[in-house]
């Protein structure tokens, strides 16, 4: 209170008599000041609680993709049907298809089953072999030709067992749902908890969810990340390396050379424009600009990253203005006094403490690109790739697929098995995004400061 | 422009200084997201079997597959169109026009169209003509067009239960929705005889009436779905009195999950479906770039192994999941190894 | 020689010129680098700049002048039987594949260049071996077209040899020029520090790069569109209703109106609380509880759409029908404008709160000191010193966030529906127009139609809008932004 309205106003209403007691007016600003104080609690629980329900809803959908049901099979592999020519050639030995391969299996798994005391009574031998996936063959058949002395051997072999098995292991499939469902069958049910008890069947620990590439609507068991992954990664290269250095230098121009002028004008406009343009638009000019006319080639993650690029610089750029404005004239005025020029000033000077923030912009980005799907559906993104590209500079140029466009890939699948790799992926994301941000807030401890 | 030219120039020039223009290895195929299933079956058995990289399969839907494909010869074109829908003059002209003169239309199979409901509902058992009243936005009430009137399926036809009606079909971004409208909507609105009304009151207009036909209603009871079946079954999910509209191969790995209703009294198979009986099928495409043939290594053989009847056939693995297998395919599979590329469209 | 190699070359050289130059700069003032103008690194970085960037600009201008100037003259190779137009550019088309398949041929040892010159198109079968390459040819190789291509071979060998050899001479000749002039009157640091200058603009320059390709890339389409749609249905028939068969409504108010309505109770959730979020952690809380609430809250923004999508789809939309809409009688729809609203607004709330913390953390503490010292409690300094001060900073966070919700399109795809409607009830199903985009382009409609096209015509819509919006809020801020210290 100034000393003006102490001089008019009576002592009394003021004070209330005591300065050990609040009065009417004291109290009621200092519930203001806890109401206040409570909102901006009640605004961060709500934001966290959001985060909470949306993760945990995601972990309880997603975690089982991490693992994956094996049956143990015994196979004799018969050098008269996997080598007919007998001369242990692998380019010979490749004419034999999974196809081949599968017969094999399908005929000695109810043997194996009937080896180890299991009754396989009611249950046809096609049904047996309907427990594998389509993906075993496949699998057995590349350790053949790799290592052809093993025709001839009887091996024990832990083939992947189908989505339905695997679900019912997991509790997504029921006896009940079973009876419904055209792919699984109550007997074949049956029979795994029989084999679960003989520890022929059992459910591990996934790494290939993580290694394996895409798989086809006929093997959701088999459907892994592994491209989809060096895909994303691949493009966070490029956004980095591009976004980030012509982002800093757009920034530092119009925050501390550019002259107000049209031009000026005209590029604040444009990139706080850009950074309302949908993201899909910048689909349309990817497939416009980078494929049609500078011919490079769709479903590449140069093409991805080039997209995302131009889709994050404004934030990147809006957000390291913010950071730029905050350094303090001070810091200039200090470093132009003792002698800098303009241009050591800012990056001297200037350009290091509004790191934090800039980091702060650039994580938001990267986040916001890591986890786009909209403008990859227009450049080829979605599509289906089982071949890892190569390293960088090459695997730039090869097609790839990326991990939010993989999660919704997924979720266009018919097979219900699917459904779980769909949040398994999004575990996979967000454990990267997770890592992002934990560096960030470890740069940015080191760094943060307040004037 | 000049300076896009010389950014994009710029980029071009790093790139091609970074891989030394080699040349293609994969087959690149791109189009309708119905064929996609089917497509990434025959690419991961062709990439395991054959020496040949797996082929890349692009989703995004038939006209930009189509769009694509037609977009010239070289290997920075695609190889192959997937299509839920045959191929038009408009396309083929746009192909020629981009020295794309041969092209080979090879058909795989059928897709057939089912309509369910959630498995714990009641059972349905329509024909076109209830789907026509039940959705359409003008209909015969007593030899009189009106609104229409109608909340509950009993209302639409006595034999139907007591449900109120509540419908996710197609969008119109789906070729699927073509179908709809063709063999249910048109055909119910035949059926009923609303047809003849409509074009009565048109003054005998064939066109305005059928325009009347598949105009559906806006007040919330029919919702299209831009999505894929996942979402109408997440729909049903949450809204159990609803019917959606599925591809059979969709509701065969979901049949814990949704109740099949008949149409015209048909359940829908892949048998009734490729004997004619039901009603509601589309044939799907694809269409190959001829001066790719010989060119992207094991173009021809991908092509071929796609139709034989290891893979097409009625016991293959497409068949499997629900494609319902070409009668003529042994003529297909004739075609596909001379490489006769299609005529002119009748 | 590869562009690589050049390149290499040229940076190289530019490398020695910079040690070079910095050596003879100190070797001038016989090692005193006080006498110097400039800094010693800035006379190396002046050679480098002289040697490297003439001859980098060069190679870019030739790279881009040499397919010009070659297609022209072998244009008229081609176009000697008279042919013209599309056919034309056809044959144009193949001659470049063709000769750029019998470098590769070459490359391959497949063939020698002997044997190219004696090669003829009606003897042998190019197409044959230019497919063992790996090169697709349309049809039969015409003999004029092979001969062209032949040709234009070897005036791009010609050319790339010249090429290399003006870009080698022009950064030598830079490296002497620069090394030459070196002294201590040199203003070295103004040389270097004007191609950072220009760098600084070029990036800036970027933006408007990208706004250039996008409105060509729209513009095109979007014209073709209004040649089979009339503009004035386009622009005022309050009808979206597309068809197959031709006959399409393709109204564009219903979708305007969902994309604001949806956006308005986005932004009306993320608002308050990203605010409050912000104001909380940059004033109240503690360091432990910033460094943990404000990376949670971070993560929001990382999360992709269409697990939102998911989560509008599956939890919040069902949940909303049976509690609200079905109680107050406000209809049955699980999708609806509600339930796209409030998830995006969560989606939201870090573009808000993180930006707004940023900025309220920037204003200096001498205005609350100040504002304590007057006697207002912290909640009072809040509201009428530290807000008014980071207003305009905070404006520019909502909008960043408003545009990422008109822009949003997974949430809405599957929280909204597809249902084009004008209504206001916003317990029923409506569509955006960033939904519309991408349905009508990955549908199966023909490209050509005016279904498709329609996609182009409401991208560009949606950007000039956006451009409206954004030329406005910039206006506001730059009116009232002040600058403390």
């Amino acid at each position: 209170m100034t000393d003006a309205t102490a001089n008019n106003v009576p002592a009394s209403s003021v004070h209330g008599g005591s300065l050990l007691s609040q009065n009417v007016r004291t109290r009621r600003r200092n519930a203001a000041e806890r109401r206040f104080r409570l909102y901006g609690v009640i605004a961060i629980g709500l934001s966290v609680a959001a985060l909470l329900l949306l993760v945990s809803s995601v972990l309880n959908n997603g975690v089982s993709a991490f693992f994956q049901t094996y049956a143990k099979v015994e196979v004799m592999l018969d050098p008269e049907v996997l080598d007919p020519k007998g001369n242990r050639d692998p380019a010979e030995m490749s004419k034999v298809t999974t196809i081949g391969y599968g017969n094999l299996m399908k005929d000695a798994f109810p043997a194996a089953l009937q080896k180890a005391g299991i009754s396989v009574e009611g249950i046809t031998d096609k049904e047996i072999g309907d427990m594998l996936s389509k993906e075993a063959p496949a699998q057995l058949r590349n350790r053949v030709l790799a290592d052809p002395d093993l025709l001839g051997q009887t091996i024990e072999y832990w083939a992947l067992a189908t989505g339905r098995i695997d679900g019912y292991l997991k509790g997504r499939v029921t006896m009940a749902s079973a009876e419904l469902d055209s792919n699984v069958s109550p007997a074949q049910l049956r029979l795994a908890d029989q084999m679960r008890e003989a520890d022929m069947l059992e459910t591990r620990f996934n790494w290939d969810f993580i290694t394996f590439p895409d798989a086809s609507e006929l093997r959701p068991e088999a459907a892994g990340l592994g491209v989809a992954i060096i895909g994303s990664a691949y493009m966070m290269l490029i956004v980095l390396f591009l976004a980030l250095p012509i982002g800093v230098a757009a920034s530092i121009y119009l925050e501390e050379f550019a002259p107000q002028n049209r031009l000026t004008d005209i590029i604040e406009v444009n990139i706080s424009n850009l950074a309302a343009v949908p993201s899909i638009v910048f689909g349309i000019l990817g497939l416009a600009v980078f494929i049609n006319y500078a011919g490079l080639p769709a479903s590449a993650p140069i093409v991805g990253g080039l997209v995302l690029t131009l889709m994050t610089l404004p934030t990147i750029i809006i957000s390291t203005r913010a950071a730029l404005k905050a350094v303090p004239p001070s810091i200039r005025d200090a470093a132009l006094g003792v002698g800098a020029s303009k241009m050591q000033s800012v990056f001297h000077h200037v350009l290091p403490l509004a790191l934090p923030g800039i980091l702060t912009g650039t994580i938001i980005g990267l986040a916001q690109a890591l986890g786009e799907t909209a403008p990859l559906l227009l450049i080829g993104m979605v599509a289906f790739v089982r071949d890892y590209p190569s390293w960088p500079v090459d695997g730039f140029f090869e097609p790839a697929s990326a991990l939010p466009v993989q999660v919704y890939n997924f979720t266009t699948r018919g097979d219900p098995g699917f459904v779980e790799r769909a949040s398994g992926a999004i575990i996979v994301l967000l454990v990267f995004l997770l890592c992002m941000n934990l560096l960030a807030i470890w740069l940015r401890r080191k760094f943060e400061r307040r004037w | 422009m000049t300076s896009v030219k010389f950014t994009v120039s710029a980029l071009a020039v790093i790139a091609a200084s970074a891989t030394m223009a080699s040349a293609r290895e994969n087959i690149q195929t791109a189009g309708s997201s119905t064929v996609l299933p089917y497509a990434t079956i025959v690419a991961e058995a062709f990439g395991e079997n054959f020496d040949f990289p797996t082929p890349v399969v692009e989703s995004g839907g038939s006209g930009a597959g189509r769009k694509k494909l037609c977009e010239g010869v070289g290997e920075n074109t695609i190889d192959i169109a997937n299509s839920s829908s045959r191929i038009s003059q408009s396309d083929i002209d746009l192909c020629a026009s981009n020295g794309v003169t041969e092209i080979m239309e090879v058909r795989i199979g059928y897709d057939g169209i089912v309509f369910a409901s959630d498995i714990n509902g009641a059972e349905f058992a329509f024909t076109p003509a209830d789907w026509f009243n039940a959705l359409a936005k003008d209909v015969v009430v007593d030899g009189a067009v009106t609104a229409n009137p109608n909340t509950s399926w009993s209302q639409v036809n006595a034999n139907l239960p007591e449900q109120e009606i509540m419908a996710f079909i197609p969008g119109t971004k789906h070729g699927t929705r073509e179908v709809f409208d063709d063999k249910v909507i048109l055909a119910g609105c035949e059926e009923s005889g609303a047809m003849a009304v409509f074009a009565e009151a048109n003054g005998g207009d064939e066109e305005k009436a059928e325009e009347m036909c598949t105009a559906l209603r806006t007040d919330g009871v029919s919702v299209d779905i831009d999505g894929d079946y996942t979402e109408t079954l997440a729909r049903i999910d949450a809204n159990k009195n609803a019917i959606g509209v599925f591809g059979l191969s969709f509701y065969q790995n979901n049949t814990d999950k949704l109740k099949v209703a008949t149409m015209s009294g048909v359940t829908p198979s892949t048998e009734s479906i490729a004997s004619g009986e039901y009603p509601v099928s589309r044939p799907l495409f694809f269409y190959v770039k001829n001066a790719h043939l010989g060119v992207i290594p094991g173009l021809q053989e991908y092509v071929e192994f796609f139709v034989s009847d290891d893979m097409a056939g009625p016991n293959g693995p497409l068949a499997d999941y629900g494609l319902v297998s070409d009668p003529e395919l042994a003529a297909t599979q004739e075609m596909v190894a001379s490489g006769t590329p299609m005529g002119p469209l009748q | 020689m590869s562009i690589g190699l050049l390149l290499l070359i040229v940076v190289g050289l530019g490398v020695i010129g910079y040690f070079l130059g910095r050596r003879r700069a100190l070797a001038s003032v016989s090692g005193d680098p006080r006498r110097l103008h400039s800094l010693p690194s800035q006379y190396g970085q002046s050679v480098f700049l002289f040697t490297v960037v003439p001859a980098l600009l060069l190679l870019v201008v030739w790279l881009m002048a040499q397919p010009q100037v070659i297609d022209r003259q072998v244009r008229g190779m081609v176009a000697a039987d008279g042919s013209e137009g599309a056919a034309l550019s056809l044959k144009m088309a193949d001659v470049t594949r063709i000769s750029e398949g019998l470098d590769a041929l070459v490359a391959r040892s497949a063939v020698t260049e002997e044997q190219l010159d004696s090669m003829r198109a009606d003897f042998s079968d190019i197409r044959g071996r230019l497919a063992e390459v790996g090169v697709a040819v349309g049809a039969d190789v015409e003999p004029d077209v092979f001969q062209a291509a032949k040709a234009r071979r070897s005036l791009v060998g010609t050319s790339a040899l010249m090429m290399s050899l003006a870009v080698l001479a022009l950064a030598a000749a830079g490296f002497a020029f620069a090394l030459n002039r070196i002294g201590p009157e040199f203003r070295a640091r103004n040389v270097s520090e004007a191609v950072v200058m220009a760098l600084l603009i070029g990036s800036s320059l970027v933006a408007i790069l990208t706004t250039l390709g996008i409105v060509l890339s729209l513009i095109s389409e979007t014209l073709r569109f209004f040649q089979v749609y009339p503009a004035r249905e386009f622009f005022l028939s309050g009808v979206w209703n597309p068809q197959f068969r031709g006959g399409s409504d393709l109204g564009i108010w219903p979708l305007i109106w969902g994309t604001l309505y949806v956006s308005f109770i986005a932004l009306l959730v993320a608002v308050p609380i990203g605010l409050l979020a912000a104001i909380y952690l940059a004033e109240y809380a503690d360091k432990r509880v910033r460094g943990v609430a404000k990376p949670m809250i971070e993560i929001l923004a990382g999360i992709p759409t269409i697990v939102y999508g998911l989560f509008a789809l599956i939890t919040v939309g069902p949940l909303l029908r049976d509690y609200f809409a079905q109680p107050l009688g406000l209809g049955n729809s699980s999708s609806s404008v509600m339930t796209a609203g409030l998830v995006m607004g969560v989606m939201l709330i870090p573009f808000v709160s993180s930006l707004s913390d940023d900025i309220i953390n920037a204003v200096p503490q001498a205005m609350r000191d100040g504002s304590y010292g007057l006697g207002a409690t912290k909640s009072e300094s809040i509201r009428q010193v530290i807000l008014p001060a980071a207003l305009p900073g905070v404006v520019g966070a909502v909008l960043l966030a408003a545009s990422r919700a008109i822009g949003e399109t997974m949430i809405v795809v599957m929280g909204a529906g597809a249902a084009a409607k004008l209504s206001l009830n916003p317990f029923e199903a409506m569509t955006t127009v960033t939904v519309k985009i991408v349905s009508q382009l990955t549908g199966d409609t023909e490209f050509a139609s005016p279904e498709t096209l329609v996609a182009f015509a409401l991208g560009l819509t949606l950007f000039v809008f956006t451009l409206g919006l954004n030329v406005l809020a910039l206006y506001i801020v730059r009116k009232y932004r002040e600058q403390y210290e």
